[in-house]
C-alpha cells in the first residue's frame, strides 16, 4: 500500500524536472527565474482546469439539487460544456461603453484575475508540492485576497453605470467587512502552530485524525464555521452575493462587461471559491494529510472538493441576505464571536490544555 | 438559545437540499426520450378518412367552422350534378387554432379529430397553414372510433319503442310524455332540451338533427317546466 501511494506522489517528478533544468547549466538568477516561471505557468494551467471543472460541477450539483440533470449534451453528462462556453465567450463582441474610464475599465478584470491566481503560490497541494513555501504564507493569502476589492471598485467605476458603481461599492464594503472575522478565525488555529507558513500548518496536523484543528474543541468547530461564513462572503457567493445577484442587479459590478473580460471575472469568482475551500482544508482539515492508500495531492483535492460541494449547497439552499443584514451580521455577530473564540483559544494555549 | 436554534435550522436546510441531491432526476432527455401522452390529449387537428375506402369522412356540413371560436377552420364546398356536397376546401390555420376541441365535438361524421401529435414546428408561417391534403395525410395513421350512422343499418336497427313516425308539427312541444311509451324518466331539469329524450336515439327524425351548438332552439327556454 505504501508503495502504491508513493508511486503516485508528484514531488519526485518536480525535483527531477528541476534537476533537468539545473543540468542545462543555467546561471543562478536565470535558473530560479526559469524555474519559478515554469512552475507559475503550470499552476496557471492547473487552475484554469480547476476553474473549468468547478463551473461544470456547480451546474451539475445545482441541477441535481433541483432534480434535473444539468448539462447533458457536450460529452458524457456535459463535461466539456464549460469549454464550449469559454469558446462562445471568446467569440462575443467586446462591448466598450463610449463614456467609460478607459484605463480603469480595461485593467479591472485583469486585476481581479491576477489577484485570484496569485494566491496559489503558497498553496500546499501535497507533500513538498508548494511553489514557494513562504514563511508568511497565511498572511500572504489574506493580503492577496484583499486585492479583489480594488478590482471591484475599478469595475464599478469604469463602467460609467450608477448601478454597477453601487454594486461595486457594496461589494467592496462587504469584502472589507468580512476580512476581519476571516482573519480572526484563521488566527485561532495559528496560535497552536506558532508559524505562518502553510507547510508548517499542515505538518502540525499530521498524525491521527483528531489532530486536525476542526476537531480541537471548543474553538476548532467555531473557528471553522466562522471561517466558512466569512469566506463565502469574501467570495461573493450566495447567500452573500448581493453585488452580483443575478436576479436583481443583473450582475452588479460586471454588468457592462462582455466576452473575454466577463469570462475573467467569472473564472476569478470560481477560483476564489476554490481558494476559500483550499485554505479551509489547509487550516482545519489537515491539508494533504491522510491515510496512506492515496497520494497526498489526491487527499488535498478530495477534501477541497468536498468543501466546495458544501459551498455550492449553501448557494442553492439559503436565501440571499440584504446588504444591511449582511453588514450587521459581520460586525455585530461574527466579529465579537471570533474575538471571543480567539481569547478562549489563547487561554487554552496559555494553560496548556490543547483540547 | 436563539443562535443554536438558528444553527440547527440552517443545518436542517442543508439536509433537505442534500436529500434532493441524492434523488434521481425526474426530467427526461427530449428528443431522445419522449413523455407518454394521455390518450385523449388534444394535439393537432387532423382529417379522418374512412377505414376501408380511404376517402375523407367529411361531408362539408360546416359545423366545425361554426363551432371554432377563433375561426381557424375554413370549409368550402360545391354541389355536383346530384346536388350532393363535394368538399373543395378545408383549411386549418394552425397559427390561430387554440386546440379547444370544439370542432371535434361538433362533428357528427367522425371527420376530424384532435390527434395526440404535437411536433410540427416549422421555420415559416406558411408551413402552419394546412390544407385538406396535408390534414388528411397527417391523419392517416390516427386511430379513431367511427361513430357515423351507416345508412344501410338504419332501417334494421329499429327496436325503437315508437311505432309511428312523429308528425312534424309536434317538434317544439314542451313535453311529449303524453302518449310516448319511450322512457319517460327525463326530469325537466334546467338546460334539458324538451324534445330530446335522454336514453333513446331517434335516428329517423329529420328535424331532430344537429347538436347543441349549431341548432340551439332558444325559443324552448320559456316553455321548459321548472324554469322561473
Amino acid at each position: 500500500m505504501n508503495g502504491f501511494s508513493d508511486f503516485l506522489e508528484l514531488h519526485p517528478l518536480f525535483s527531477w524536472l528541476f534537476d533537468l533544468l539545473k543540468s542545462t547549466g543555467l546561471q543562478d538568477p536565470w535558473l530560479h527565474l526559469v524555474h519559478y516561471g515554469a512552475l507559475s505557468v503550470m499552476m496557471f494551467g492547473l487552475l484554469a482546469l480547476i476553474a473549468l471543472f468547478l463551473v461544470w460541477w456547480e451546474r451539475k450539483i445545482a441541477g441535481h439539487i433541483q432534480q434535473r440533470f444539468g448539462p447533458m449534451r457536450h460529452g458524457w453528462h456535459g463535461w466539456y460544456q464549460t469549454v464550449m462556453d469559454a469558446i462562445k465567450l471568446l467569440q462575443k463582441e467586446d462591448v466598450k461603453i463610449a463614456l467609460r474610464d478607459k484605463p480603469v475599465f480595461f485593467w479591472a478584470p485583469i486585476v481581479c484575475f491576477v489577484a485570484a491566481f496569485c494566491v496559489y503560490v503558497v498553496m500546499p497541494f501535497g507533500e513538498n508540492l508548494i511553489v514557494a513555501d513562504l514563511n508568511i504564507g497565511i498572511l500572504y493569502v489574506l493580503a492577496i485576497t484583499t486585492w479583489t476589492v480594488i478590482s471591484l471598485l475599478m469595475a464599478g467605476w469604469g463602467s460609467n453605470n450608477k448601478y454597477a458603481l453601487l454594486g461595486g461599492m457594496r461589494s467592496a464594503a462587504q469584502i472589507v467587512s468580512y476580512e476581519v472575522p476571516m482573519a480572526l478565525s484563521i488566527l485561532t488555529p495559528i496560535l497552536f502552530v506558532s508559524s505562518l507558513s502553510m507547510n508548517d500548518i499542515v505538518l502540525s496536523q499530521s498524525g491521527p485524525i483528531y489532530n486536525w484543528f476542526i476537531f480541537r474543541l471548543p474553538f476548532g468547530p467555531i473557528a471553522f464555521l466562522t471561517f466558512i461564513v466569512a469566506g463565502t462572503a469574501e467570495a461573493n457567493r450566495t447567500p452573500f452575493d448581493i453585488p452580483e445577484a443575478e436576479q436583481e442587479l443583473v450582475s452588479g459590478y460586471n454588468v457592462e462587461y462582455s466576452g473575454m473580460k466577463f469570462a475573467m471575472f467569472f473564472l476569478a469568482e470560481f477560483v476564489n471559491m476554490f481558494t476559500i475551500a483550499a485554505v479551509a482544508v489547509t487550516i482545519f482539515f489537515g491539508g494533504w494529510n491522510g491515510f496512506e492508500f492515496l497520494p497526498s495531492w489526491l487527499w488535498f483535492l478530495g477534501k477541497t472538493l468536498l468543501i466546495v460541494l458544501l459551498l455550492m449547497l449553501f448557494r442553492w439552499t439559503y436565501p440571499r441576505l440584504r446588504v444591511d443584514q449582511l453588514m450587521v451580521f459581520a460586525w455585530k455577530f461574527l466579529v465579537p464571536l471570533t474575538f471571543a473564540n480567539l481569547i478562549i483559544a489563547g487561554l487554552f494555549k496559555h494553560l496548556g490544555w490543547y483540547w | 438559545m436563539g443562535v443554536m436554534k438558528d444553527l440547527k435550522n440552517l443545518i436542517a436546510g442543508l439536509g433537505i437540499t442534500g436529500k434532493h441531491l441524492g434523488r434521481h432526476a425526474i426530467t427526461i432527455q427530449y428528443p431522445e426520450q419522449r413523455d407518454t401522452i394521455p390518450e385523449r390529449s388534444r394535439g393537432i387537428v387532423v382529417l379522418l378518412s374512412d377505414k376501408e375506402t380511404g376517402e375523407l369522412n367529411c361531408t362539408a356540413c360546416q359545423l366545425c367552422m361554426r363551432a371554432c371560436p377563433t375561426g381557424a377552420i375554413v370549409v368550402e364546398f360545391e354541389r355536383d350534378e346530384n346536388k350532393r356536397k363535394i368538399l373543395t376546401k378545408f383549411d386549418l390555420d394552425n397559427t390561430i387554432c387554440c386546440f379547444c376541441g370544439l370542432c371535434e365535438e361538433s362533428c357528427n361524421f367522425s371527420a376530424l379529430k384532435l390527434a395526440t401529435k404535437y411536433e410540427f414546428s416549422t421555420t415559416d408561417k406558411d408551413g402552419l397553414l394546412w390544407d385538406m391534403h396535408k390534414l388528411q395525410e397527417v391523419g392517416r395513421d390516427v386511430p379513431y372510433v367511427d361513430t357515423r350512422k351507416k345508412k344501410a343499418e338504419k332501417s334494421e336497427k329499429k327496436p325503437t319503442p315508437k311505432p309511428a313516425p312523429k308528425p312534424a308539427d309536434e317538434q317544439p312541444a314542451p313535453k311529449d310524455s303524453s302518449e310516448a311509451p319511450q322512457p319517460a324518466d327525463k326530469t325537466p331539469g334546467v338546460g334539458d332540451m324538451p324534445d330530446k329524450p335522454k336514453a333513446a336515439q331517434k335516428p329517423d327524425d329529420p328535424n331532430d338533427g344537429g347538436t347543441d351548438v349549431a341548432s340551439d332552439n332558444r325559443d324552448d327556454d320559456t316553455k321548459r317546466e321548472g324554469n322561473d
